[in-house]
């Protein structure tokens, strides 16, 4: 092998010209602006992207005024519908980010114009669009809950519009040249243009660290919203299980709901910790919310209760008016109540909301088709657990889709046994789960029921002799039962750490699971209104 | 909030400059087609009879395949051509409408329509418009609220003129969400469909009943330690300065699997006298055991009207208070109102004792909301199969009394499968107005129905809108809707200055020696009970 050499002239030429190329690279400038935008389009796109579409589902905009005077009647009308029109474009992240990213970009280039900014200060001009990511990311869910959507392109829209107006004063007056939106601007010093990036790229980690450290359940929750609109199951548990050890009650519902839609909830509900840590989330009032508006509606929906969902939806929206993701649940429940004309009714508004046809099409198709309603898979699974007799949401404890089933005395199928099974577990109420057991004597029940089986057996002996396949749980609960000997003295102070070695594992539950000591965050103060915790 | 509005009138102005702009031409086709068939139009305008003074009927043709429509309304040597395009809305000229009306008094107007399809143009079978010789009072108030149930936000009492398309607010609440500020308002009601005495509640922040007499709006407290909870369903007496109120205690329960979506009951009620010169209140009827609710005033003053509630046997004697509305609500469905009436002396104010009208209960029925004529004649009220709150009850229809003849019936023609509730009389007596669920089940809206002369309703048709797709797209419902025959003239803004400004006077308790007063007992509209059948009843339970 030959042996490369060089002669020192050679040497000097390299090394002379690795020395202009490191002072040429750092004298090179980069466009800021340019970057900038990209930088914010990818924040907006793909970081936050599902926060925002979640976002538009939770707002509506449709061009007819009447429908929207709850909006325009509200102060700065105007700005919040057109803020809300801006929002439509998310249903499309990566269209609805463009636009957003162009706005901050924008008002970052004007706002350096309109306030002559001099180089060394020139990264002033993008603290308004940083403030804006850095707020709308502390908000979390709050850009959305209960909340003025059209606030989330409104107030970059204003302060666009007022920098435009000021930007023409400014240029009709003193006629200063426009700075370069595209190029290199020519009066900074590359030292100054590669600070500007350093300050910006810093800002834009240290606003993507805090949310996740501080919020890191808002874009995960909202991932979750997104796949469960889609009817995505499989997306849900994954995602969900990859999250196992984050804890929120709007992530265990949709995850319960992927499980009931894909018969696995007897199987695999303890795959994630069950311990509901403390979030960021403030209702109408500014006072802080369990959250339950998040998950209600739908919880009650695929947990069977249709009537319940309606209402539940009906309630939210007297409150924050209309908005796509209510109207589409009350479209599906009115749907399975075959109340067609308050089906027709609210298709009649979604359909004047752009991008919203493939929905519309898909479920004004089974308008007076009661075939279709019941062989849709998604609502012939609910069928199977709705409820047998009519009775009153009162006479159950909260949230309903599981108060109803700690009560279920009468299903209508073996799901709603399996549903009504699984709450007794989850509320660890072992008298009503062996009181519902009697019709899955003899056969082998599901992971988790025959692992609440072996527990009730303490209490119970040879109650697990009239099931088959328990048998070979035995020797895992005994040494689980063992295991975790040392730890039964402070069970709220042990349950993290132990939650990845019996994760999935209903005894590890039962024991260590859903205790309110052992939130994350939990202050001692109760700020659920939930009946069953 | 003025920019604002400006805002909303451009967009409106632009959108009507484009709606205007594009107006298709009027015009019968020379080619047509018969077509045996019936058109669909929306609302169902159809062979109806309508007053001379009401607004347009602007309605929607549904014809999935046609693309343009014209419609000829012949009368008496008068015509009318309204026309669409594919969008189907024919909206009519008001001065036309308003011509063809007037011209046709107690005349058929025939209407023709004419749909281009595909092939041509088609002429479905025509139907006919019958106008009445009598007018309607001029005015409809109404609350407009999201059908939801326990709780509202932005909602506020209006206005429409009928014989125009013109809406405007009596009072709307605070827009934006404030803690402060958030309150609900019920109840409206004028004397004798005149609005120089007219009230309201406010409840929450606020609250209070607002009394608005000689122009001027003021607000009492009418809840007293002897009156279980505040005054509720108002009845202004004709002749004397008095208001007969029903205070309830009131609970709503949720349906899980039902056709209808809530239940509402009273666990108590009783009736007040409220005499608004001097600020003073006292008991009707006040009893432990029977429901009273819904008083109405006889146009004469001398007869309180009202519905009443026996539960006595229904409640297990061993049930403590605190828990019967939770044993109610098990039994809602036995829960059956009878109508019954009370003597009144104006003079002497003092009443008589009361009696069985309708007895109900014993049809296993229910009555609730009954209104008297203006001639005295007629009580119109809503029956059930149980309960007082029909507005959630399909079961509930529209029927009368003939109080000359002693007869009730169902007004047939008029009532639909759905519900069909709370009414108002206009003050000819020749046309009342409804609230029914019947369009989708859920969203109440105001019909119309005339009532001729010889007792019998005829057809009823929505309130007709400029827009009639507005009936579908408004997420609200009418609420309580009220005929009269002027216009509230007390402004939004005096009404709240009265109700942000003022607490309230408290009406002063003056109890009167004629009522009705017994806290162990009945007044006579609870079914007779056999103690001991009860009790052994209740501990099988």
């Amino acid at each position: 092998m030959k042996q490369r050499t060089s002669s020192p002239k050679q040497k000097q030429v390299n090394i002379s010209s690795s020395a202009s190329t490191r002072e040429s690279f750092l004298n090179r400038r980069i466009p800021i602006l340019p970057v900038f935008f990209l930088l914010t389009w990818l924040w907006a796109a793909w970081y936050y992207g599902t926060v925002f579409y979640i976002s538009r589902e939770y707002s509506i905009w449709v061009a007819d005024v009447r429908i929207m005077d709850f909006v325009l009647n509200q102060s700065y009308g105007i700005l919040r519908y057109i803020g809300r029109a801006m929002l439509q474009l998310y249903k499309y992240p990566w269209l609805g980010g463009l636009l957003l990213a162009l706005m901050l970009t924008a008002g970052s280039w004007l706002a350096g114009y309109c306030m002559r900014l001099r180089p060394s200060w020139r990264i002033l001009q993008y603290l308004p669009a940083l403030s804006y990511i850095a707020v709308v990311t502390y908000h979390g869910f709050d850009i959305f809950f209960e909340a003025w959507t059209g606030l989330i392109f409104g107030i970059p829209f204003v302060v666009l519009t007022v920098l435009c107006i000021w930007a023409i004063i400014i240029r009709s007056f003193s006629r200063k040249p426009a700075p370069t939106f595209v190029g290199i601007p020519t009066d900074e010093t590359p030292r100054q243009n590669r600070l500007q990036l350093a300050i910006i790229a810093v800002c834009l980690m240290a606003i993507i660290g805090f949310d996740m450290w501080q919020r890191p359940y808002v874009r995960v929750v909202c991932k979750l919203l997104d796949m469960e609109y889609k009817q995505d199951w499989s997306g849900i548990q994954k995602l969900a299980r990859s999250n196992s050890k984050m804890s929120n009650r709007p992530m265990a519902c949709a995850y319960a709901i992927a499980l009931v839609q894909t018969g696995q909830i007897a199987e695999r509900m303890y795959d994630i910790r069950l311990d509901y840590d403390s979030l960021h989330i403030h209702g109408m009032d500014w006072t802080h919310n369990n959250a339950s508006p998040l998950y209600l509606p739908e919880g009650n929906y695929y947990g069977g209760f249709i009537e319940s969902s309606l209402r539940a939806s009906m309630e939210q929206m007297v409150m924050t008016g209309p908005t796509i993701r209510l109207l589409k649940i009350m479209i599906k429940c009115a749907l399975m109540r075959e109340e067609w004309e308050l089906a027709e009714k609210y298709l009649s508004i979604l359909r004047r909301v752009p991008f919203e046809g493939t929905f519309c099409k898909k479920y004004g198709a089974m308008m007076r088709r009661t075939d279709l309603v019941n062989s849709d898979p998604e609502m012939a699974m609910i069928r199977l657990t709705e409820p047998l007799h009519d009775s009153f949401e009162s006479q159950y404890q909260q949230p309903l889709f599981m108060g109803y089933n700690l009560a279920l005395v009468e299903g209508r199928s073996r799901n709603a046994l399996i549903n009504s099974l699984c709450v007794c577990l989850y509320t660890k109420l072992m008298p009503q789960f062996l009181e519902r057991l009697e019709p899955l004597v003899g056969t082998t029940p599901p992971g988790i029921i025959m692992d609440g089986i072996l527990l009730a057996e303490n209490k119970n002996p040879g109650i697990s002799q009239h099931f088959t396949g328990i048998n070979f749980r035995q020797p895992q609960f005994q040494s689980f039962l063992q295991n975790i000997q040392p730890y039964m003295s402070d069970r709220p102070g042990h349950a993290y750490e132990l939650f990845p070695k019996y994760k999935g594992y209903y005894p590890y539950y039962y024991f260590f699971g859903n205790l309110k000591a052992t939130k994350k965050g939990y202050t001692g103060i109760t700020t659920s209104n939930s009946g069953v915790n | 909030m003025k920019l604002l509005t400006l805002s909303k009138y451009i967009i409106s102005l632009c959108i009507l400059v484009v709606v205007v702009g594009c107006k298709p031409k009027a015009e019968v086709p020379v080619q047509f087609v018969e077509a045996d068939i019936e058109v669909n139009i929306y609302p169902d305008y159809k062979d109806i009879v309508v007053p001379p003074n009401i607004a347009p009927l602007n309605f929607i043709v549904r014809d999935s395949i046609a693309t343009a429509y014209v419609v000829q309304f012949t009368g008496k040597g008068q015509e009318l051509l309204a026309a669409a395009d594919d969008d189907a809305v024919i909206r009519i000229d008001t001065a036309e409408w308003r011509s063809l009306l007037m011209g046709n008094k107690g005349n058929d107007v025939s209407v023709d329509i004419y749909a281009k399809r595909p092939n041509g143009w088609i002429h479905y079978k025509p139907y006919k418009i019958s106008i009445a010789e009598e007018p309607i009072d001029a005015f409809l108030s109404y609350r407009l609220i999201e059908p939801g149930y326990e709780l509202y936000r932005q909602l506020g009492i209006y206005q429409r003129n009928l014989t125009t398309f013109e809406e405007k607010p009596i009072y709307e609440n605070n827009r934006e969400y404030d803690d402060n500020n958030n309150h609900c308002i019920n109840c409206h009601n004028y004397r004798m469909g005149s609005t120089e005495s007219m009230l309201f509640h406010v409840r929450s922040n606020h609250g209070g009943t607002i009394i608005v007499q000689n122009g001027k709006a003021h607000k009492i407290q009418l809840k007293d330690s002897t009156i279980i909870a505040s005054g509720v369903y108002p009845s202004w007496h004709p002749t004397v300065n008095l208001v007969a109120f029903s205070t309830n205690k009131t609970g709503q329960a949720f349906h899980l699997y039902h056709p209808e979506k809530v239940e509402v009951l009273d666990a108590q009620s009783d009736l007040l006298l409220y005499d608004v010169t001097n600020n003073e209140v006292g008991h009707i009827i006040r009893t432990s055991d029977d429901l009273e609710t819904f008083p109405c005033w006889s146009p004469d003053g001398r007869t309180l009207y009202y519905c009443s509630a026996g539960v006595k046997h229904l409640i297990n004697p061993i049930v403590p208070d605190s828990l019967i509305s939770q044993h109610l609500i098990l039994k809602y469905d036995s829960i059956r109102y009878n109508l019954m009436s009370i003597p009144f002396d104006p003079e002497s104010r003092s009443f008589g004792t009361p009696k069985v009208v309708i007895n109900a209960a014993e049809e296993e029925k229910s009555i609730s909301v009954p209104r008297v004529s203006p001639d005295g004649r007629y009580v119109l009220y809503t029956k059930g199969d149980y309960g007082q709150f029909h507005i959630w009850h399909k079961s509930s229809d529209l029927w009368v009394m003939d109080l000359e003849k002693d007869t009730c019936y169902a007004l047939a023609e008029s009532n639909s499968p759905d519900v069909d509730s709370f009414h108002s009389w206009s003050s000819n007596g020749r046309w009342f107005v409804f609230s029914s669920r019947r369009m989708d089940g859920n969203y109440t809206r105001p019909y119309i129905a005339y009532f001729d002369k010889q007792g019998r309703a005829h057809k009823a048709f929505v309130l007709p809108q400029e827009d009639p797709e507005w009936n579908i797209l408004l997420l609200k419902s009418y609420n309580v809707p009220e005929l009269s025959k002027d216009a509230v003239l007390i402004s939004p803004k005096e009404l709240h200055q009265c109700i942000y400004e003022t607490e309230g006077e408290q009406a002063a308790y003056k109890a009167n020696p004629t009522a009705i007063v017994n806290l162990d007992g009945t007044t006579g509209a609870s079914p007779k009970v056999d103690a001991e059948e009860v009790l052994s009843d209740g501990l099988k339970q």
